[in-house]
């Protein structure tokens, strides 16, 4: 049996993507094992941990079968890859956000605005998709520090609690769309190697159901077979 | 390296364009050799061969490819202001040729081509845009026999071309639009889940089938997606439930497709793939797509789309398929072929002899075709490292033999290397 390759992203979905690798019964790994090393060899599998905007590009391109990376990485990079599991950790929403006591805030929508966002792509369709003209400006982090310097009217970006927009002042305008953990598939993998992937997208969606919760699942029932 | 190259812009040396590739000795005639292949297979097959421009009217290509391929042209403005577009792919252009040139020629009509394609892929995406694609047309035959000629033949080529052990997805254009209409969805659900089938994002088509009121069957057919492959015994377990005609006919299709499919040969090679959806919004038959596990992108992709010549005027039944080259290159140069340099005959001669290595060049070259035949430019006093024959000032010559120079009659020596580079110049074809 010929191993599946499968991309993890580090940040804050590295710990729910072990954690999901384990009740599914596929591997054994913690986010620690990937202090020292960024490519492990464990149960049968490689995992290789990478940043979340680079788990698509290493899944089209068959680097890895397979991958678990955010929703919103997927809206950025329009990515030849199969979606194959919702796997319903790493939940978030992408909002518009507005400073508080602003026009915007109340719900009075200005006839033309500017907009901060890491996900122009995204962005984009949300604007398109309710008719409002928004003028976007790319920015790389700290987002929501571009109404209170002028620089963007206001901002879409992730929010997971809320924290962050209230230390900041700002108040949700309207969601946009939601984001959760995905597994992705390279095409060519799912094609030539479909008993193993498959075999993988099954244990992962029974681990990831949240009426089955992965409990009675161990390594030795879900290792591939050889 | 006597300066760390910098990559600031001044003094840069004059580039490339982004996302295309100069392929070098050896790659190149990797690429070549691996082209001829596909050609000579389609040619042992019947298929005629034509060429057509890299250029073609805006509308004539909008007329054939969707919107998303539509965007990637790269246009430009012809003289009186229209918009003209390289080519994004062949099958539209050849499909005009069809409705047009060849409109009274007899059916069913076997075509192939091969040439260049260019896209406007995003740049550092890693995707090439400009890419080699060779391919099939068989124009004029609407039976399933049609579809299963592309298949083999396309099999038959990707084996030829060195790619043995290439796995093929067979599926139906019209089996889950079929499904879909025939499970009770309005228009509007139809729509949304087809959408998210193209964009392969099976969550969303969870999603949009969640809360719809699609039949029970349906529903069950569509959740078990990607496990919609396997071999003939999947067709009868996807029709149970299904009374729908249009999904059942699709099905039915697959089965007389696949019992030919084995009559080619092709067991253990096919996988019916029910789940199956393609980018262009031309195809209405059986499609298909070959994959090697050396690669992440399908070497091929085929299919039957019987709408296409109407738009060019002539209505009538085609199924063809497309072989991407440079990706067949690619899995190629994975499987480490091509490394071998090609053997070369070096001719060195002595002051004076330069007509009689001339002619000895010309002799050699005429005798064994396909062989690679150097004359130095310059005259060695003693047989050169490196050389092969040394032709002398007297008429006889040195052979580089067994490890060492051997003095011998001209006529002997051409003779035993002609003999020699015979066995070894079909280096390629024995790669491949």
């Amino acid at each position: 049996m010929s191993r599946l390759c499968v991309a993890l992203p580090n940040g804050t979905l590295l710990a729910g993507a072990c954690s999901v690798l384990e009740r599914a019964g596929v591997a054994r790994l913690r986010p620690e094992d990937f202090d020292s090393t960024l490519l492990i060899e464990r149960d049968g599998h490689r995992f290789i941990k990478l940043r979340p905007t680079d788990v698509p590009v290493y899944v089209e391109f068959g680097a890895a079968d397979a991958g678990i990376v955010g929703k919103d990485m997927l809206w950025e990079s329009a990515r030849d890859c199969y979606e194959l599991v919702d796997l319903r950790f790493g939940d978030c929403r992408l909002v518009l956000a507005a400073p508080h006591g602003s026009a915007l805030a109340r719900g009075e929508w200005p006839p033309s605005l500017r907009v901060a966002t890491k996900y122009p792509a995204a962005a984009r369709r949300f604007f398109d998709r309710i008719n409002v003209t928004a003028e976007l400006i790319k920015l790389h982090g700290s987002i929501e520090l571009a109404p209170a310097t002028g620089l963007a009217d206001a901002i879409l970006d992730i929010t997971a609690t809320g924290t962050t927009l209230r230390a900041n002042a700002l108040v949700e305008v309207v969601e946009a769309a939601t984001s959760t953990a995905r597994l992705i598939v390279n095409q060519a993998s799912l094609k030539t190697r479909s008993a193993e992937v498959n075999a993988l997208a099954a244990a992962l969606r029974r681990a990831a159901d949240p009426a089955t919760d992965g409990r009675n699942m161990t390594v030795a029932a879900a290792a591939p077979r050889s | 390296m006597d300066r760390a190259p910098n990559v600031d812009g001044a003094g840069a040396p004059r580039g490339r364009a982004g996302g295309v590739t100069d392929w070098l000795p050896g790659a190149a005639e990797l690429r070549r050799a691996s082209g001829e292949a596909l050609l000579d297979v389609f040619a042992a097959w019947g298929y005629g061969l034509v060429a057509t421009p890299l250029i073609e009217p805006l509308d004539t290509v909008a007329a054939g490819v969707g919107a998303d391929a539509q965007a990637r042209l790269f246009r430009f403005m012809d003289s009186d202001g229209s918009l003209l577009a390289m080519v994004g792919e062949r099958t539209v252009s050849v499909a005009r040729v069809v409705a047009t040139q060849l409109r009274d020629v007899p059916r069913p009509l076997r075509l192939c081509y091969s040439g260049p394609v260019l896209r406007n892929q995003p740049l550092l995406g890693g995707r090439r845009r400009e890419a080699m694609q060779s391919g099939c047309e068989l124009i004029g035959a609407a039976g399933v026999a049609a579809d299963a000629e592309c298949v083999a033949l396309a099999a038959e080529a990707l084996e030829r071309a060195g790619l043995t052990g290439v796995q093929i997805d067979v599926g139906h254009a019209d089996f889950l639009p079929g499904l879909l209409e025939g499970g009770g969805l309005d228009q509007a659900a139809r729509a949304r889940v087809l959408a998210a089938l193209a964009d392969r994002d099976l969550v969303a088509v969870e999603a949009a089938i969640e809360g719809s009121a699609v039949g029970e069957a349906e529903r069950d057919l569509l959740l078990r997606f990607p496990g919609l492959r396997g071999d003939r015994d999947i067709l009868d377990a996807a029709a149970a439930g299904l009374r729908a005609e249009r999904p059942l006919r699709a099905l039915r299709t697959l089965g007389e497709l696949w019992d030919l499919l084995m009559a080619h040969g092709l067991a253990g090679a096919v996988q019916l793939d029910l789940g199956a959806v393609r980018d262009f919004d031309y195809y209405t038959g059986p499609i298909f797509e070959l994959f090697s596990t050396d690669l992440g992108f399908p070497l091929g992709t085929g299919g039957r789309y019987d709408s296409l010549l109407g738009r060019f005027g002539g209505a009538e039944p085609a199924t063809g398929f497309v072989i991407h080259l440079d990706r067949c290159v690619d899995a190629l140069l994975r499987r480490s072929i091509a490394s071998r340099a090609p053997e070369t005959v070096r001719v060195a001669f002595e002051p004076g002899a330069e007509p009689g290595a001339i002619l000895a060049a010309s002799w050699i070259r005429s005798a064994a075709p396909g062989a690679r035949v150097i004359r130095d430019l310059d005259a060695s006093e003693t047989a050169p490292v490196g050389a092969v024959l040394h032709v002398r000032a007297g008429g006889d010559v040195l052979v580089w033999q067994g490890g060492a120079w051997r003095e011998s009659p001209v006529e002997r020596a051409l003779e035993e290397i002609v003999s020699r580079v015979s066995e070894t110049e079909s280096w390629l074809a024995d790669a491949l």
